[in-house]
């Protein structure tokens, strides 16, 4: 699979002629916790599984276009890239194990947006991507292979000019209603082109490297996250169970007898022990995996920093070349 | 949820100003800065002071006693207070051995942040007051609404469940630190007459534990003497 999407990056290069496969990004996801704390418990969020998902769903997302086959190379980013040349961002609506409702948008390189809806399982989680897969492959079916190429160049285009804003800001325009247009495209020769390629593909190197550690967090965060789920079903079957043996227990006491009060009493004293029980489970969980994403954040901190830097001194060297060649100094 | 937590806050605050017996003090339901009083620690209880619920009916019995016999005595003289029915008795007694048995653990570990207070009890849940931006957060659920507040330097937890019983937890740490007094009164929609009974704990140093541990979910709790990490 990764020699796949090596491969594919490395096709992915150059402009296509024939049909594209579009390559990937998909943004770690929104957590989607509300500021407000109050309604954490109404809305069932639990702020770290959240932030623990936010990260680990993107991966599955990434599966499923991966084993769809027909895309360019997928990778999971930290931060959205409106050049990428298709980016998916997502919030997660709700999650509490049993039940999973993801916000799924997808807008290519034009600013054209592809997809911009909710989806829902209360199973696999790979069936709701599944089903988000099978809507964006509908889509890119429905473009023609010039409209296809034509994103995947404008993508080129905006990223080369991000980096050499002075020699490829002119071959795109950005449009009056928002979005951006392909005007024309550098001779096949530009060696500033060339350039743009070695960079990209330096930077798609450490993009993959990136994309490899959501990789090894899935794997890591993968079966104590099913821990999780089987619990959360446990537990809403729990209080179905709860719920319907205090309707009987109830309808039999005296009202103000002891066993009538007792009885009250003993049902919010469960209903509260199980919800401490369950907060034990997300600390448990918090425990198990908070150091597996703090290396991770440790060393996506390190490659991001040593993208941005490089950036930073391609972005210099590339300017003064352009400046040479054109005969500006 | 928050709407009606407000609105048992409200009515709580409205009881208070009505209801004879205990009071139900909620006028500071919200504070500026640090909580008030850090009860942190281990309190065990003090079985030389407190209420004996035998002894604290018997007085309410004796009372509602006198008040019969001076009505008798001097008829068409002011009512305090209406006669205890015998529904009224036993709806009283319901409630006595009740809180009898919810304040029945020897020990409470308390745990208190800048947010939250958890008073954790034996075979019981723990109870849990938190407060964000200095306003309590109550917890809410089909079987029943527990909310905190602060009354001076009192702590105070209200736990209102369906059918009108009311279970109100006051807690008071002495000047010194040492002691704590826990006043619970119960209320039942079964009788007009409140249940309140005191206990007391003192102040101890619980053992330090032999081992750090931590929980995990695929492994459970995990254990160490020495330094633990998942």
């Amino acid at each position: 699979m990764r020699h796949r999407t090596l491969l594919a990056a490395i096709v992915c290069l150059w402009p296509l002629d024939s049909s594209a496969e579009l390559n990937v990004s998909i943004a770690t996801f929104d957590p989607g916790v509300p500021e407000d704390y109050s309604l954490h418990q109404d809305l069932d969020v639990f702020p770290k599984i959240r932030e623990i998902e936010s990260l680990f769903l993107p991966f599955v997302l990434r599966e499923a276009l991966v084993d769809a086959g027909d895309w360019g190379a997928v990778r999971v980013v930290p931060e959205s890239d409106d050049a990428a040349e298709l980016l998916i961002t997502g919030a997660i609506v709700h999650s509490d194990g049993e039940k999973l409702a993801v916000s799924l948008r997808a807008v290519d390189a034009r600013g054209e947006q592809w997809i911009g809806a909710s989806y829902f399982t209360e199973g696999n989680y790979e069936d709701l991507f599944r089903r988000f897969v099978d809507d964006l492959a509908g889509i890119r079916d429905s473009l023609d292979d010039r409209t296809l190429n034509g994103i995947v160049n404008l993508s080129l285009m905006r990223y080369s000019a991000e980096l050499v804003p002075d020699a490829f800001s002119e071959y795109f325009e950005q449009l009056p209603e928002g979005g951006h247009r392909l005007v024309r495209l550098p001779a096949e020769d530009d060696p500033m082109m060339a350039r743009v390629h070695r960079v990209r593909s330096v930077e798609f190197v450490m993009t993959d490297a990136i994309d490899e550690k959501y990789r090894e967090l899935h794997e890591e965060v993968d079966s104590v996250y099913e821990i999780w789920r089987e619990y959360r079903r446990w537990y809403a079957d729990f209080k179905v169970r709860e719920a319907n043996r205090n309707e009987l227990r109830e309808s039999n006491a005296a009202r103000g007898s002891y066993e009538q009060l007792r009885s009250v009493y003993d049902n919010y004293r469960m209903d509260r022990l199980a919800a401490q029980e369950q907060d034990k489970w997300i600390v448990g969980f918090n425990n198990e995996i908070a150091p597996v994403i703090e290396r991770m954040d440790e060393r996506i901190a390190e490659m991001n920093g040593w993208v941005e830097d490089g950036y930073v001194e391609w972005t210099r060297i590339l300017g003064e070349l352009f400046d040479i060649e054109s005969g500006l100094d | 949820m928050t709407h009606r937590i407000t609105a048992i806050l409200a009515i709580l605050l409205l009881g208070a100003c009505a209801a004879p017996g205990p009071v139900l003090d909620t006028t500071n339901p919200s504070f500026v800065g640090d909580m008030p009083v850090d009860f942190s620690g281990s309190w065990e209880r003090d079985y030389s002071r407190g209420d004996d619920v035998r002894g604290t009916l018997n007085s309410i019995f004796r009372a509602q006693q006198r008040q019969n016999q001076q009505q008798s005595q001097f008829p068409g003289g002011p009512r305090a207070t209406p006669s205890l029915s015998p529904r009224d008795g036993n709806a009283l007694v319901a409630l006595a051995r009740l809180v009898d048995e919810i304040t029945r653990p020897d020990v409470l570990t308390i745990t208190q942040n800048d947010f939250e207070i958890r008073v954790a009890r034996k075979d019981d849940f723990d109870l849990s007051c938190s407060f964000f931006d200095g306003v309590a957060q109550g917890t809410d659920s089909a079987y029943g609404t527990e909310v905190c507040s602060w009354d001076g330097e009192s702590l105070i937890s209200h736990l209102v469940l369906p059918g009108g019983l009311t279970i109100t937890s006051r807690f008071t740490m002495s000047a010194d630190g040492n002691y704590l007094r826990v006043i619970t009164t119960a209320k039942s929609s079964a009788t007009r007459t409140p249940f309140t009974q005191h206990r007391y704990y003192i102040r101890f140093e619980a053992p330090p534990n032999a081992f750090n541990c931590i929980e995990t979910l695929s492994m459970k709790r995990v254990c160490s003497t020495g330094e633990v990490a998942p």
